[in-house]
């Protein structure tokens, strides 16, 4: 009886497979495709930016193939789980290019990850088109361009800098007090051209305080900043820190102003639920609301997913024309001409901005952002905002 | 700034006490240590709030909230109870192996917080403020009203617990099943139906930790992997000890507030693993003494 089972259960097992790989498109798929590769967090700790970039991609696909695809080829988008982890993101990679036969690969907004598989996509030689700020995930250590690994939002050096000149050039705060993740690349890596443009424009860092991945309470670390007499607090962390970061501080009484990044965005406001709360924060986005390049990617995701769109979904989005503005560029749909295209992308018109890709650091040039202030839950859009200094490289 | 540390340090303790209270039941009646709870508390705090953005077009407030956690403890009670019945009964019913119920348990954990990844992983989502005002000040001191709460619903429901044990039937029954389950079921105790119980009585527990996980840190379908500091509580407080994972809890917040402010966050962990090394290797059986060895 229990050999039966066992049969019987192996049985089920395998038919199971058998219908999944029916459906795979992997095998033998036919010739008018162009496999793109997606690689993103559908599992793990940030499974909602993973899932919001996927939509993202989606919706960008779906438009092209309604239009005729490229040069005839439907695009198909075959998705796969990084669970949030550097060699689960590798094997994942790994199957999408020998497997899928992927001819590029859209990566997630998670910096750990684009740094862990540079050198594999290099090794493969297929393009990985991710928004992974660290700079380090673009361009290695020794100063050398990473050849398959291309960045579509401006780099985490940029973006410090942009905020670090809005803190101390423009709203004048010169004493700051710093709270980071120090197991996220992404914080980490604001951190130094932050710290490096602040204290280069006579601003002093007066305090810096950490907390680690695992950790939900951080009033300690917000009593010490509120005793170290700092004009700011600079906060470059991921959504959930923000918004425990926001409940507490109102706690203990601290109403200095925040400046951070890209998680201040929308939904936070709304996900702390208190005016009181979110009141008096800076922040770099992407993008403005109020621009007229996300109307249609927002109102095809409304109709479709029945709710309002993150702004991963319009990173998302980007990655996906990226992705195809490399395969015309490049005059084909295979890894080496698209790495090829890639390196000519230039005044693409994503809804993040105007892309042009720097075939040196395979990072985005000229990306301004668009400093928000967060006034009792409200957003106000303060316009594209450029640094002096950036303005005169340019 | 120490009343104030001291304060925090409770209030992050009262939400592990909530997690290890449910955890601590399973273990001091089926002698193992249930990870699913983990996967139990992200799905409940999502059925939590389902029912709050569906209700909330009735009522609000207070009473949005006590539906809000009604809805949240029912849902709990009787996830828990699938889970029973899916993931443990065969293997207790076949006198399994302790391995066989711990790999089980963490199945059925990773099973539930992907369902939820699969179904609202789309988005974050937040409680809507329950409480008008959210802190409460005593000079230079204040504490936030949902962690005041989660202290009261952690020390209340202790004392439930503990009435239940101690002063009914069923608690007769489950302390019975939990001491020898072969007399229990000799005596004419049904174990399956006490086994039922306590599992609801612990996903009840889990829904309620859950809906005060999501109040103080937002909705996200890992939400319930802040098991593992409720497992380290159960240790430092004797695991299987209801009143020792409440203590152990308490005590596990205020060190951690005052390891995070004396050595910092980075090694604030380090010493808590090592704290927790040391309770196995000196005092394995936790604060209160209670000896509960593993399932066989």
């Amino acid at each position: 009886m229990k050999k039966y089972s066992v049969l019987v259960l192996i049985g089920v097992l395998v038919g199971i497979m058998a219908l999944l790989a029916g459906y795979s498109p992997a095998v033998g798929a036919p010739a008018k495709e162009i496999i793109i590769g997606n690689l993103q967090d559908i599992s793990g700790p940030t499974s909602v930016w993973g899932s919001a970039v996927t939509r993202g991609a989606e919706l960008a696909a779906e438009k092209m193939n309604a239009q005729g695809g490229i040069n005839g080829a439907k695009i198909k988008m075959i998705t796969l789980d990084t669970k949030g982890d550097v060699q689960e993101a590798i094997k994942a990679f790994n199957r999408l290019v020998d497997q899928e036969k992927a001819v590029a690969v859209i990566g997630p907004p998670i910096s750990n990850i684009g740094i862990g598989l540079a050198p594999v996509a290099d090794a493969k030689k297929v393009a990985f088109v991710g928004s992974f700020a660290d700079p380090r995930a673009t361009v290695g250590e020794d100063g050398k361009v990473h050849p398959s690994m291309f960045l579509v939002q401006p780099s985490t050096v940029q973006y410090g800098e942009i905020m670090a000149s809005y803190a101390v050039e423009k709203l004048g705060l010169k004493k700051i007090a710093i709270l980071y993740d120090q197991s996220n690349a992404y914080a980490v890596s604001l951190m130094a051209p932050f710290k490096a443009y602040a204290e280069s424009v006579g601003a002093k860092i007066v305090d810096e305080e950490m907390y680690g991945k695992t950790d939900r309470d951080y009033r300690t670390q917000l009593s010490k900043i509120k005793s170290s007499g700092a004009d700011c607090v600079f906060a470059p962390n991921y959504i959930q820190g923000l918004v425990i970061t926001a409940k507490q501080a109102k706690q203990l009484g601290l109403t200095m102003p925040f400046v951070g990044a890209l998680d201040y965005a929308a939904p936070f406001a709304s996900l702390v639920n208190d005016p009181e709360a979110t009141n008096n924060i800076y922040f770099a986005n992407n993008y403005s609301d109020s621009e007229p390049q996300l109307t249609e990617v927002r109102k095809a995701y409304k109709a479709k997913y029945n709710e309002d769109p993150i702004n991963k979904v319009y990173l998302g989005y980007d990655k996906m024309l990226v992705v195809v503005e490399g395969i015309k560029k490049g005059g084909g749909a295979t890894p080496d001409k698209i790495i090829e295209g890639l390196n000519k992308v230039s005044g693409l018109q994503g809804t993040t901005g105007v892309i042009t890709i720097s075939p040196k650091t395979h990072q985005p040039v000229g990306l301004s952002m668009v400093m928000y202030y967060i006034d009792h839950g409200v957003y106000k859009d303060l316009g594209r905002y450029v640094p002096a200094k950036h303005k005169q490289q340019q | 700034m120490t009343p104030q540390l001291l304060i925090n340090g409770i209030s992050l303790g009262s939400v592990y006490a909530l997690i290890a209270v449910g955890f601590a039941l399973i273990f001091n009646i089926l002698k193992f240590s249930n990870f699913s709870h983990g996967g139990l508390m992200s799905v409940t705090a999502y059925i939590g709030y389902v029912a709050c953005v569906f209700l909330g077009h009735y009522i609000k407030d207070l009473p949005l909230f006590v539906v809000t956690l009604v809805a949240a403890a029912l849902g709990g009670g009787l996830l828990a109870l699938v889970v029973e019945r899916v993931a443990f009964r065969r293997l207790r019913n076949s006198n399994s192996s302790v391995i066989y119920y711990f790999i089980s348990s963490i199945t059925m954990g990773i099973l539930m917080e992907n369902s939820i990844t699969i179904f609202a992983s789309s988005n974050f989502y937040s409680y809507p403020s329950f409480f008008p005002a959210s802190v409460i000040r005593f000079g230079a001191l204040s504490v936030a009203i949902p962690d005041l709460l989660t202290f009261l619903f952690s020390a209340a429901a202790l004392v439930i617990l503990l009435v239940v044990l101690f002063r009914t039937k069923i608690g007769l029954a489950i302390r019975s099943t939990s001491f020898d389950t072969s007399t229990a079921k000799l005596m004419g105790m049904d174990p399956n139906r006490v086994v039922a119980a306590t599992f609801f009585a612990s996903g009840v527990l889990g829904g309620v930790a859950g809906v005060f996980l999501g109040i103080n840190y937002t909705l996200y379908p890992q939400l319930g992997q802040l098991i593992v500091k409720g497992f380290v509580a159960s240790v430092i407080g004797g695991l299987g000890s209801i009143s020792g994972a409440l203590i152990g809890a308490v005590l596990l917040g205020v060190v951690e507030i005052f390891l995070i402010g004396l050595v910092g966050a980075g090694w604030s962990p380090v010493v808590i693993f090592v704290i927790m090394l040391v309770f196995l290797l000196l005092r394995p059986r936790g604060i209160s003494g209670v000896i509960v060895q593993e399932k066989a």
